[in-house]
């Protein structure tokens, strides 16, 4: 296990506090896009969950292996005073030189010829951690996106940041387990996530549209879990 | 291909205005877009969110109360709540505003809602009319505009019923004076070509001769050519003002089962149209129908040609003929009908032994009759018959109301039909029988008589019906309480509030799966006209001719009128069209509209007819 993975570990950042973290990680990081996102403060742990500004984030990626596989594509979206404004709303496919297997062009509709049109992962991954700054990332199964953002900035500055992160996955799995019912792990599924909860149906495999899907799907969870308003940030983190 | 907030931009690209915008107008409007999650049981705006804004339900419920918490509408999927659109510089240019800005907006279910900021739309609405119109406009504005849409596609479409007979007739007009022979009359019209000429005496036209005349009234009844023209000319010459259009010109022509026309210009004599001027600029089956319609000798191939009626009416509908033009038609082929079933019986029992008429009540009266509805009729007679006449009449409505059921004109299931004794009384029982409504009115007895204020003469002495009309008109316009007891027997009809999802809104919130297009849209506005005509001693029967000649009279405004004939004409055509694709399936044609069947901007276009139509009732109830 490679110190990195031991750093993002749940257990590791829980010991030592995100914001310890984030200011020991500051001083070693090189300047430019990852020292200027360190250098802002992470949102308190007792903050109600209501007033957390969120980055709700999807990758699309060329398979599951971060140190293998490849970035397609990064879409974001901000949840604030639990509203989603599109005007915030980011989506990029992402350049590169690897040639696609006609698998993932099929599933994420994303054709070499586009890829051409992309932009560098530098330029990216610089984008979302400008608009990661000072917020939670939400996402939809953490590993993915925790993984190939991790590789990324290892690749690009030579270090990884911390990043505190919310898992509508792992919210639904928490209820499920708690419930002492056997389910079918494909209720977790984001799309059966959100038709159980009566939200729209969405086309996932766009980053931005699963992003969004994301978000929408966390306002409803909250909306179910938080009728008082009780709940803070540290009730949801990963 | 971008597939960059493309599920956004389809869903919002589907609703109404912003189905005009071009692509990247929308992107920009969608890139505006928040997204709020609001849970069942709260209320809108949502927490927060203080500036004016247009909600658009992306998934769930809400309702909207007025004030005093009666419900004003229902919205699902897709529609949209501008409770909190309007500021005071956008506010619609009634006095809406104060209305809509105390909703209570209430969620019914957990509610996936976007929004967008009033000053966003307003920016947008400048380049693009039709979103800023959409949004100030109040629901009568918007129906006229859509009415005068669907005018303008009719014009495209259709040119007899939008061009004036003065396009067709022909002038001068051959005329012959009373005191020449028939062999001079055959003679001139020899000479000029004309099969039809007009008899005049010291300039001024006193009937109409055709060559159809000589054969029949001269030379088959072997009258001498030498007798004067006056002799075998019809007296009772209909004519038409050269401003009416041409389609009307084609109606009339068709229910009396004439082909030639005097026209006239400030009552003075101008021209001559006929049938194949018309019929040679638009193939029109209406006249050929009835003129098949008048060779038929027997029931049978009576009963084979009104099988042809569901397609005429479907042809009609294609041609995007107005309601109006459609129930014309129709009724002035159910009159072919009545009266070639008349004239057979009249073969059959010989002449009846004193005059009398035949009438047509309710729909068919007000010529807004769609194919194969049921048979309302009576008969007038004069006073002088005596109580052994009667048997005659008994046989004649009995032979024409078999004859009309067997050509699809099912018997009333009221039994208003010439065959019920009640209904088939010399002119002085009828007169007494208006009397008793209108001087002694009970809510019952009127509930079953109004289509007896619907009454016109398809055949006979039209005298005997006019006198009755005259005095009722003068009785029913100074009789406070037969209209307010009219009045309230209308206002029991009341059209629904709107829809939610695929579903028919009703006032008391509950819902239906189909819309009575009839019963909540139409018979309304039939029962408002009828109420302004006897008010305001109105003689016309016809729908949109009683709104007309009542706008601007105590009764209502010339605003109101207006709006009453949008709403009127657009139920129409949602009716007609309704009705031509059934038949088309082969199907018997009903009035219940299925909300799924239409768009949604005809819904919004119903709901404007809905308002329209529910605060004329309003001030109907209000007056009395």
């Amino acid at each position: 296990m490679s110190s990195t993975t031991l750093t993002n570990s749940p257990l590791f950042s829980w010991l030592l506090g995100y914001e310890a973290k984030r200011k020991q990680l500051l001083n070693k990081a090189p300047a430019g896009a990852l020292r200027d996102f360190l250098s802002v403060p992470m949102p308190s742990m007792a903050t109600p969950i209501d007033k957390v500004a969120i980055l709700a984030v999807d990758f699309e990626t060329t398979g599951l292996n971060a140190k293998q596989d490849k970035l397609l594509s990064v879409g974001f979206i901000t949840l604030k005073q639990q509203q989603i404004s599109l005007k915030s709303s980011y989506h990029q496919i992402i350049k590169s030189t690897a040639q696609l297997e006609e698998s993932n062009v099929i599933i994420h509709h994303i054709t070499d010829s586009q890829k051409e049109q992309g932009q560098a992962l530098a330029t990216v991954v610089a984008a979302l951690l400008k608009a990661l700054a000072g917020k939670v990332m939400l996402v939809h199964f953490a590993r993915i996106e925790k993984q190939f953002l991790t590789e990324a900035c290892h690749h690009l500055y030579g270090m990884a940041p911390i990043f505190p992160m919310i898992d509508t996955l792992a919210l639904a799995k928490r209820r499920l387990d708690k419930r002492d019912v056997a389910y079918d792990p494909s209720e977790l599924r984001l799309a059966n996530l959100r038709h159980k909860m009566q939200l729209p149906e969405h086309h996932g495999h766009n980053a931005l549209n699963d992003a969004i899907a994301t978000a929408e799907l966390f306002m409803a969870q909250m909306s179910k879990a938080n009728k008082d308003g009780k709940i803070i940030l540290k009730d949801v983190l990963l | 291909m971008d597939t960059e907030l493309s599920e956004i931009s389809t869903f919002i690209h589907s609703i109404p205005p912003f189905d005009s915008l071009p692509r990247q107008v929308l992107a920009h409007l969608v890139r505006e877009l928040t997204i709020n999650y609001v849970r069942k049981d709260d209320y809108l705006p949502p927490k927060g969110i203080n500036e004016p804004r247009l909600y658009i339900l992306r998934k769930g419920a809400i309702s909207c109360r007025s004030a005093d918490g009666e419900l004003v509408s229902r919205l699902g999927e897709g529609d949209l709540c501008d409770a909190f659109y309007h500021t005071e510089t956008n506010a619609p240019s009634n006095s809406q505003t104060a209305t809509t800005s105390q909703l209570q907006v209430h969620t019914d279910e957990d509610c996936l809602i976007y929004s967008v900021e009033a000053t966003v739309l307003q920016d947008i609405g400048e380049r693009f009319p039709s979103i800023s119109d959409y949004f100030s406009q109040n629901s009568a504005q918007r129906l006229k505009n859509k009415m005068t849409q669907v005018n303008e596609e009719a014009i495209l479409s259709s040119t007899l019923m939008n061009t004036a007979v003065s396009n067709f007739y022909q002038s001068p007009v051959a005329s012959i004076n009373a005191d020449q022979t028939i062999q001079q009359a055959a003679m001139q019209m020899n000479e000029e070509g004309y099969s039809c000429l007009v008899v005049v005496e010291d300039d001024n036209p006193v009937g109409i001769v055709t060559d159809k005349d000589i054969r029949r009234r001269c030379v088959a009844t072997g009258l001498v050519t030498s007798a004067a023209i006056s002799e075998i000319m019809t007296r009772d010459m209909c004519t038409i003002d050269a401003k009416s259009n041409a389609y009307d010109a084609l109606m009339m022509m068709t229910a009396k089962h004439i082909h030639h026309l005097p026209v006239t210009k400030n009552d003075e004599l101008v021209g001559m149209v006929t049938v194949t001027d018309l019929i040679n600029n638009e193939g029109h089956n209406a006249i050929n129908l009835s003129s098949i319609i008048h060779k038929a000798n027997t029931l049978t191939e009576l009963k084979e040609i009104s099988q042809l009626l569901p397609k005429l009416q479907i042809r009609l509908a294609k041609l995007g003929s107005s309601a109006d033009h459609v129930g014309k038609s129709i009724s002035a082929i159910t009159m072919a009908f009545t009266k070639r079933l008349i004239e057979l019986a009249e073969y059959k029992y010989g002449q009846a032994p004193v005059p009398y008429a035949w009438l047509a009540a309710g729909s068919q009266a007000r010529q807004e009759q769609l194919a194969h509805s049921d048979q309302d009729n009576a008969i007038i007679i004069c006073n002088s018959m005596k109580p052994y006449d009667d048997a005659w009449f008994e046989s004649l409505a009995t032979f024409v109301c078999d004859g009309l059921a067997e050509c699809g004109f099912i018997y009333c299931p009221g039994d208003i039909m010439a065959t019920n004794p009640k209904w088939r009384q010399p002119q002085k029982i009828w007169q007494n029988y208006f009397t008793d409504w209108v001087e002694t009115p009970s809510p019952k007895a009127l509930l079953n008589s109004c289509v007896f204020f619907d009454l016109e003469t398809i055949y006979g002495d039209a005298t005997l019906l006019n006198t009755v009309r005259k005095q009722l008109l003068s009785k029913t316009q100074n009789s406070t309480l037969f209209i307010a007891h009219l009045s309230k027997n209308a206002l029991n009809l009341r059209p629904p509030l709107g829809f939610f999802r695929d579903f028919v809104l009703k006032q008391n919130g509950k819902h239906r799966a189909t819309l009575d297009l009839k019963h909540n849209g139409i018979a309304p506005i039939v029962d408002l006209a009828r109420i302004y005509a006897l008010s305001e001693g109105i003689s016309a029967v016809n729908t949109i001719e009683r709104i007309q000649q009542a706008a601007g009279t105590p009764s209502i405004t010339r605003e109101s009128a207006e709006n009453l004939i949008d709403a009127y004409e657009f139920l129409g055509m949602l009716r007609v069209e309704h009705q031509a694709k059934e038949l088309m399936r082969g199907e018997s044609a009903d009035n219940y509209l299925s909300p799924k069947e239409i768009s949604k901007l005809e819904r919004e276009h119903l709901k404007d007819a809905f308002k329209v139509i529910k605060s004329l009732q309003d001030a109907r109830q209000s007056s009395y």
